[in-house]
């Protein structure tokens, strides 16, 4: 059983302990609390050098130190605090960095509220499941054989065939039913790559409609979009060695993921507010009457500094642009505005929850507005590397990652 | 158990001379209808509550000022309390300093019994900026 | 009498009330009637959302959960409570006393109910437990 250390306050008493729990126990995991005696409390907060004045807050502390010292054995870290507390939020940040400094343990942090159920924490869960069980799987670089990745996404579903470490065909279509829309791009991958469904020696899926699709074309491996996404951002950026930062702005939840050598160690998925989402983005284009294609082009042409569009809410944001194009303003102004308002509410919101590291790989359907990839560039200071077919990484790796089930057939 | 369940931890003082096992044995001996374990503080005590009552005020008998209880929110052997299970509870900690803490209660219950008074309290004022002042301007 | 103790987990604070004769009203009490309730099964507490909303009572939307969790168990506590202990510079307190923003608020809570209060320190040596002691006992006495 994989053992989760669980770093926390609050959660007992949000009536949210018991989804941790079961997230964890779905993806076969077991969350553990580090031993710690009430004498080394102190002396790990001195340590530590961050003092609270939430008890609960330096005991997470001292559990962390536990795990830098290794007096306390775990396979994986989550550190979880109340939403809204800004003493909760500044631990559970620190300690993260700390975790990351002392061990090489992976770690996913969360702001939970009562709201919080089991399902918004398994593709977390399974993630940290993921790094720490399938290290060989994961460490893979090549793709052999003939396999493909279907990636279910709550906007679109991507299919690729992949021969001998090369694409050799790919489709998208908008995400209607999950298998008929998996089977209209596989269709047309399969066509496009020349070999029949039954060539296909292994099949990975990923993404929401995941596991019906694993158990419609038996796949041999069904995997959350975190953990396949870093393979094929890494793998089509060809940045499989050294460090990066994958940044997926979702149509319904967005990933930041950093990776060490093409093997995830820390990530982010958030969606609270819809103001940071590409479902806004496709919301702002459909009030343009334009296609969501060609919203980055017309951003490009504009000054995001010209229109004041900035709220975390998609209802509120589309407002925000009602009344700046009733001010006269230009619809490049304003889709330079609203590329510019959701790359900076992806930083404030995520980005505060992982070290970036350098260089950026933008990735997903979203890379390819140019407007988008630019604004995140002027946010984070350097411009994002959008590697080919970047809206295709789930499906990428999925094909990759399958194939690692190939070797010894 | 019927809402009239109790579970009780009875914590002995460091400075007493009794031990966990003396309090179970002569709880066990009193032939109560109550369930207890021995504990590395002293025991957890469970049964219906007004019977938990009297034991309790049997055993207090033993080491009056030396022997401590509250109530235990969870049933004796809980698993969600079980530190097997998972680790420790945060409310663990909290335990472990209050019972290294509980010889200076013993004292305070020891002097309380004989009558003793409790001194006037002194807040410390922090030094006024008046006075810092002069102290600065003097060197 | 009833005696809401604050932290409302000390087993100090706990024990000094009882053998004075009084009902402590504790954390532990509240919660052992949680575990009671076989109807809802959230471990470890069986605090469910139920209870958290609850806590709108005393701290709106934008308070964290946790603090409004917690003051949804010591709400009720300190609205029945008839007279109060309260420790401070307690070197522990963890657990359900780890959030400080919700202990300030308890503090707050029981001032305005305008019941007898104790306000005492934790004792750093034998002299101050002494004092402790006696201060304690000498308010529980006097309550009526």
């Amino acid at each position: 059983m994989i053992k989760i250390a669980q770093l926390s306050c609050g959660t007992e008493y949000s009536s949210v302990q018991y989804e941790i729990e079961k997230a964890a126990r779905t993806v076969g995991a077991n969350i553990v609390h580090p031993d710690v005696s009430a004498s080394e409390i102190n002396a790990a907060v001195e340590r530590f050098g961050f003092k609270p004045q939430s008890p609960q807050l330096r005991l997470m502390i001292a559990r962390a130190v536990q795990l830098a010292d290794k007096k306390y054995d775990a396979d994986a870290v989550f550190i979880a605090t109340c939403f809204r507390c800004a003493e909760g939020a500044l631990v559970r940040n620190e300690l993260r960095r700390f975790i990351q400094d002392n061990t090489r343990l992976p770690v996913v942090t969360y702001s939970f509220t009562e709201r919080l159920k089991a399902q918004q924490l398994m593709t977390r869960m399974e993630a940290l499941v993921t790094i720490v069980t399938r290290k060989e799987l994961l460490a893979r670089e090549r793709q052999s054989g003939i396999t493909a990745g279907i990636d279910s996404g709550s906007s679109t579903t991507k299919a690729v065939i992949m021969i001998d470490n090369r694409i050799a065909g790919k489709d998208w279509t908008p995400s209607g039913d999950v298998i008929a829309s998996a089977e209209h791009v596989m269709e047309n991958a399969l066509r496009q790559a020349g070999v029949k469904l039954k060539d296909i020696e292994a099949i990975g899926t990923t993404g929401y409609g995941r596991y019906r699709l694993g158990k419609h074309y038996n796949a041999k491996l069904v995997q959350e979009e975190l953990t396949t996404n870093s393979k094929g951002a890494v793998w089509l950026a060809d940045r499989q060695r050294g460090e990066a930062t994958i940044l997926d702005i979702g149509g319904m939840d967005n990933k930041a993921i950093t990776v060490r050598d093409g093997v995830p160690d820390n990530f982010t998925m958030g969606g609270i507010c819809a103001g940071a989402s590409g479902r806004f983005l496709e919301m702002v284009s459909k009030r343009l009457k334009i296609e969501v294609t060609e919203l980055g082009a017309l951003a490009d042409k504009g000054n995001w500094r010209n229109a004041k569009m900035n709220s975390y809410c998609s209802v509120f944001g589309i407002q925000d642009l009602v009344t700046t194009l009733g001010d006269g303003k230009t619809f490049e102004d304003v889709a330079a505005a609203a590329c510019h308002s959701v790359a900076e509410q992806v930083y404030e919101q995520q980005l505060q929850e992982i070290d970036v590291r350098h260089p950026i790989i933008q990735v997903g359907g979203t890379s390819l507005i140019s407007g988008l990839v630019a604004a995140v560039g002027e946010i984070l200071g350097s411009k994002p590397i959008v590697p080919q077919n970047s809206q295709y990484i789930g499906a990428v790796g999925g094909a990759i990652l399958s194939s690692g089930f190939l070797e010894g057939m | 158990m019927s809402a009239e369940r109790e579970t009780r931890i009875i914590v002995i003082s460091p400075a007493s001379d009794i031990t966990p096992d003396q309090v179970t044995r002569t709880i066990h001996s009193m032939g109560r209808k109550v369930t207890v374990k021995e504990s590395c503080y002293g025991a957890v005590l469970e049964g219906e509550r007004d019977v938990v009552r009297e034991v309790i005020a049997e055993i207090r008998k033993l080491d009056a000022n030396g022997i401590f209880t509250k109530v235990r929110a969870y049933h004796a052997g809980d698993p969600r309390r079980c530190r097997a299970h998972h680790g420790t509870r945060p409310g663990f900690a909290q335990l472990e300093q209050e019972w290294g803490d509980l010889w200076k209660i013993q004292h305070g219950l020891d002097c309380a019994d004989r009558g003793e008074k409790a001194n006037e309290r002194k807040t410390e004022e922090k030094l006024s900026v008046e006075r810092f002042k002069k102290i600065c301007e003097v060197k | 009498m009833k005696v809401f103790i604050d932290p409302p987990n000390s087993l100090i604070l706990f024990d000094l009330v009882e053998r004075e004769g009084h009902e402590p009203l504790s954390t532990m009490a509240a919660i052992q009637e949680k575990m009671e309730r076989t109807e809802i099964d959230m471990p470890p507490m069986n605090i469910s959302l139920e209870d958290v909303m609850k806590g709108l009572k005393y701290a709106g939307i934008e308070v964290p959960s946790g603090v409004r969790g917690r003051l949804a168990v010591w709400g009720p506590m300190i609205e029945s409570a008839e007279a109060a202990i309260i420790m401070e510079d307690c070197p522990y307190a963890f657990g359900c006393v780890g959030c400080h923003r919700t202990n300030l608020m308890v503090r707050y809570m029981i001032k305005k109910r305008g019941i007898p209060v104790l306000d005492v320190n934790y004792p750093n040596d034998e002299d101050q437990a002494r004092d402790l002691v006696v201060m304690i006992r000498q308010f529980l006495g006097g309550l009526k």
